[in-house]
């Protein structure tokens, strides 16, 4: 698989899911770095590389948006590193900001099981390659 | 006795009638610049004295009371500001404001007029105070003041008492005028008038202000509520996603064999869970759609495209049920109304369709349109529903005995079909069912109004604004 190997930072605060998308991730052969709130989340991203962010949107400290517009003033060590929502707020208007802020994908948690998650992780990961 | 000569002094009076309708006329315009209880009464009480130039006769103080019901008495409510006024009030017993006759005192000059109607005077003050004041403190107050007499005059409001007047003054009661007398009558009955409708204004403008309050109030809860929701809802969603997330590994990446009891706990649990996800998602909706933070945007679309494109999205469910979906087409107008909810609708009533039709049957979509309005009816060969539950379909959480919506099995919510009616509604359609019965299948239909020129001309009457921020549909399960 040559997915395998990739490296994912997956930004989620409730520890279940986050340890539960972890698992999931790890299981396909992927390296997974976690972080539990927005400033982690941004230090990690601004001094490793990763090939996907799975990004929460309501985070303590720091929410996804403002992690988003963070990384604009000061980019993520992957120049235009993948991130994509992954989040239970199912609102356009949460949605088109977070497009505008350079995310390229929107997943809505509650509405995809986990194998649905990992073909969406699959494809974003390809179309970032190619 | 007629007597000729008598209507002599008559003639020279008539200047002074004059005057008084020029007085009566000056009162009117001064209550009418005011139109708060508060001015009025204020006016009536000085304005007398000082404008309308009483003073120079002889009048000293207008103490105005008004019938109180509740504290059961005549109560006080307005004094001239003078010397002779301040110089009672400073000796007095009991606070002006707190005087109140009680009704019962019928000795009371105040009490009497009210009852009769009919202007009375006195020069001995407790006929006026007592009681509540003990005659003594009365007295007390009268010499303070250096007044000789009270005329106390009946004020009334429509034909009905409402309170009195006390025209008090430093001169005798001879020396008042039939003239002046007349005055003031003609004054107290304009003084009733103006009063009454201050205090209707002054109730009015109350109560209005209370509306508003109340109104602003309503506001702010109904954005805590709607925060509320918003917040409750993510807050409820993460650890249903949690446990839907467990619950589908120990389904699918278990690595022990489950036994078969296991195995159907732990997917009743999984349906339950997606169950509680999506009425979560559909109370929202209901919410939204029943607030008016629903906003519709319409546009001429082709509704057939739209179809097979929820079709694709549903595919793979079908396969699991070896449902055959198929579309009836044919060339149809566009249709006129908000894709993004239509979509929904769609999604809707087609999943229901996949929920309640039988492995390997047909799930059929076709269109008609006699050029006005175009029907779309979803047919499914399912379980059907009963002649007596089709009306309660379209209810928020109709709960029907029937299979249709065993709500429990199904994983429905009780909530699509009622924000599917709402959503066809707001675009200017309809939607119903039928069936021939139990196990007969049954055929969804919805209306959309064809996008015609007419139509589009009129594009505004089908645009509808959210009121407040508009807020979208959340995604409806598959």
């Amino acid at each position: 698989m040559e997915d395998q190997g990739k490296r994912i930072l997956i930004v989620e605060d409730d520890q279940f899911l986050r340890e539960f998308y972890q698992e999931l991730l790890q299981e396909e052969g992927y390296f997974i770095d976690v972080a539990p709130d927005g400033d982690i989340a941004l230090n990690k991203a601004q001094n490793n590389n990763y090939d996907l962010i799975l990004l929460d949107i309501m985070l303590p400290k720091k929410d996804g948006l403002q992690v988003l517009r963070d990384l604009k003033l000061k980019p993520a060590k992957t120049p235009n590193v993948t991130i994509v929502i992954l989040t239970n707020l199912g609102q356009d208007t949460v949605i088109k900001e977070c497009f505008n802020q350079g995310a390229q994908g929107y997943l809505i948690k509650s509405a995809l099981n986990p194998d649905q998650v990992l073909a969406e992780v699959k494809t974003y990961l390809q179309k970032s390659a190619g | 006795m007629f007597n000729p000569f008598n209507k002599q002094p008559n003639y020279s009076k008539i200047p002074q009638k004059k005057e008084s309708l020029e007085s009566l006329w000056r009162l009117t315009q001064i209550l009418m610049e005011n139109l708060e209880f508060e001015d009025v009464v204020y006016k009536v009480v000085n304005s007398l004295l000082s404008e309308l130039g009483y003073l120079k006769s002889g009048y000293r103080i207008v103490v105005l009371s008004l019938i109180d019901e509740k504290m059961g008495g005549l109560r006080r409510i307005a004094l001239s500001q003078t010397e002779e006024a301040a110089r009672a009030k400073s000796v007095s017993t009991i606070p002006f404001e707190k005087i109140v006759i009680p009704f019962s005192a019928t000795s009371n000059l105040g009490i009497k007029v009210l009852m009769t109607g009919k202007p009375d005077v006195t020069t001995y003050w407790p006929d006026i105070l007592s009681p509540p004041l003990t005659p003594q403190a009365a007295l007390t107050n009268q010499k303070n003041s250096g007044i000789q007499t009270s005329m106390v005059y009946p004020v009334s409001a429509r034909g009905k008492p409402i309170g009195t007047l006390i025209f008090s003054m430093v001169k005798k009661y001879q020396d008042v005028t039939e003239e002046e007398k007349d005055l003031l009558s003609g004054f107290t009955d304009l003084i009733g008038l103006a009063v009454e409708n201050s205090m209707l204004f002054t109730k009015l403008k109350n109560t209005t202000d209370q509306l508003q309050m109340a109104n602003q109030q309503l506001k702010m809860l109904d954005k805590l509520k709607d925060d509320f929701v918003s917040i409750a809802s993510h807050e409820l969603r993460t650890p249903m996603a949690a446990i839907r997330s467990y619950v589908w590994m120990a389904l699918h990446r278990s690595d022990i064999p489950l036994s078969q009891k296991l195995e159907r706990y732990l997917y009743r649990t999984l349906v339950s869970t997606e169950r509680l996800i999506n009425l979560v998602s559909d109370m929202l909706n209901v919410s939204r759609i029943e607030s008016g933070r629903i906003e519709i945007n319409p546009k001429a679309f082709d509704i057939v495209a739209l179809v097979k494109d929820v079709f694709e999205e549903v595919k793979a469910k079908a396969a699991e049920k070896s449902l055959q979906l198929l579309v009836l087409e044919n060339h149809y107008p566009h249709v006129f109304g908000d894709a993004d909810k239509i979509h929904q609708v769609l999604l809707n009533l087609i999943g229901n369709s996949m929920k309640f039709a039988y492995p390997g049957g047909t799930i059929a979509v076709s269109f008609f349109s006699d050029g006005k309005m175009m029907d779309i009816s979803i047919k499914d060969e399912g379980c059907g529903i009963a002649k007596e539950d089709l009306s309660k379909l379209f209810h928020k959480f109709s709960r029907l005995d029937n299979s249709y919506t065993a709500l429990s099995t199904s994983g429905g919510t009780g909530l699509g079909l009622y924000i599917s009616k709402s959503l066809i509604e707001l675009m200017h359609g309809k939607i119903w069912v039928q069936s021939e019965g139990v196990d007969k299948g049954s055929i969804f239909t919805f209306s959309l109004p064809v996008a015609t020129k007419e139509v589009i001309d009129h594009a505004n009457n089908f645009r509808i604004e959210a009121e407040g921020d508009a807020k979208p549909l959340e995604s409806a399960p598959i």
